[in-house]
């Protein structure tokens, strides 16, 4: 067999087999198995479960935090809405935010914020997702 | 050194492979191949479904579900189409009030030409569809636009396919402006991008999951899918145009829907267009 055909296979193929556990893997298999506010280990160093808009939320109750939060929401959504990658939910859960900032539900409304936003950093992820990969379903 | 021309030659091989896959896959302007995409379709199907005759897709989910057609034999006893069929005739004879007609705005008097759209307007550098000829023929007569969906539009547009019906689709990509291929791509990777809080493409659906059940649906073919536009869906209780349905599917996927008309769904009907070449005009069409 010829052997620098055979090594060059195998450095070719190496990523595919030497590939560990991403961070993303880890942190979805540990989210999907124990939800929010779980511990884990990954290459030695731990972390939790909280997505970013969880842990935004996770602040005092207050009018100020709460259209804070709700501004941030806004703007990432007018973001993936100009890559047309925007979710059909997300725009009323958005005004139901802001119903609850105005009668004062400020706990309410960062909840809502976060999701809201959380919707619209995943359409993003989307987005770029697609770009990258949308030919694979193509039938050859 | 030998071990170095081995090692070089190995290289070689494995980079070729993925050089020829990019080829195959034609996802940029360097290498997408309509005709290529067409066939590689059609050969899909002929696999998923080899009992199902190609010129049988126009008859979308009614192609490859049995059951489905039988009801739908029956439904096409007394078309639900037929009203409208015969509205749209009424509004298509009606003159503007300066006069003119739609006649006047479409090659052959508007008769027998739904087959042709949608096409490549290389003057305005963008894709044209039947449905937004019949609106600018109206302003450009001093009338006002039929809002897109249903309703007057989609009559219109449904007499003139009946016009049309059994003549074969062939829509063109001129090879003088890359701008139309460019469109075709967008179209294409539109169809396969996926989208909004389901995470799917219209390939989800309509290509793997054609013929297999999502709750009580079966999702038809991409092969054949603009062929019978518009459509009476008994789930509407109305007639309705393709970009209706683009919007609907839109939805169903938690997206929020682009309008009627957008640029993105002139675009992806172009590519779903191209993609029943060979297949014949059998609009309107009566669907679940």
């Amino acid at each position: 067999m010829n052997k620098g055909l055979i090594i060059a296979a195998v450095l070719a193929l190496a990523p595919t087999f030497a590939a560990a556990e991403s961070f993303k893997d880890a942190f979805e298999m540990n989210r999907a198995m124990y939800g929010k506010n779980h511990t884990f280990t990954w290459q030695g160093k731990q972390y939790t479960t909280m997505h970013e808009e969880e842990a935004e939320a996770a602040v005092k109750a207050t009018k100020a935090n709460a259209e804070a939060l709700l501004a941030k929401a806004k703007a990432k959504n007018a973001e993936v809405a100009k890559l047309g990658y925007e979710w059909k939910l997300t725009r009323g859960i958005l005004t139901n935010a802001q119903t609850a900032i105005d009668k004062g539900e400020y706990r309410k409304a960062l909840n809502l914020a976060a999701q809201a936003k959380y919707h619209a950093r995943m359409g993003i992820q989307q987005y770029h997702y697609a770009q990258a990969n949308w030919y694979l379903a193509v039938p050859q | 050194m030998k071990i170095i021309r081995k090692l070089a030659l190995g290289f070689a091989v494995a980079a070729a492979t993925h050089i020829t896959y990019a080829a195959d896959t034609g996802f940029d302007m360097q290498t997408v191949d309509p005709e290529a995409d067409r066939i590689a379709l059609q050969n899909y199907y002929k696999s998923r479904f080899p009992n199902t005759e190609f010129a049988d897709y126009v008859n979308g989910i009614y192609s490859v579900d049995a059951d489905s057609r039988e009801q739908w034999v029956e439904l096409e006893e007394f078309p639900p189409y037929e009203f409208d069929v015969e509205k749209g005739e009424e509004l298509f004879n009606t003159a503007f009030a300066n006069g003119k007609g739609y006649a006047d705005c479409f090659e052959n008097g508007g008769i027998g030409i739904r087959h042709k759209y949608p096409y490549w307007n290389k003057e305005e550098g963008t894709v044209k569809t039947l449905e937004q000829e019949i609106n600018e023929c109206r302003v450009k007569n001093g009338e006002e636009a039929f809002k897109w969906g249903k309703g007057p539009i989609a009559q219109v547009s449904a007499y003139m396919a009946w016009t049309s019906r059994d003549k074969v689709f062939d829509i063109q990509i001129p090879a003088d402006d890359p701008r139309a291929k460019a469109a075709y791509l967008e179209g294409k990777k539109f169809f396969y991008s996926k989208r909004g809080q389901l995470n799917l493409s219209c390939a989800n659906c309509h290509l793997q999951g054609s013929n297999i059940r999502i709750r009580a649906d079966l999702p038809s073919p991409q092969l054949g899918h603009v062929t019978h536009f518009p459509v009476f869906r008994s789930k509407w209780g109305e007639l309705g145009t393709l970009h209706r349905r683009y919007s609907g599917c839109h939805k169903d996927s938690r997206s929020n829907p682009l309008k009627p008309q957008a640029e993105e769904f002139r675009n992806l009907e172009y590519f779903q267009s191209y993609m029943s070449n060979g297949l014949v005009a059998n609009g309107p069409g009566a669907r679940k």
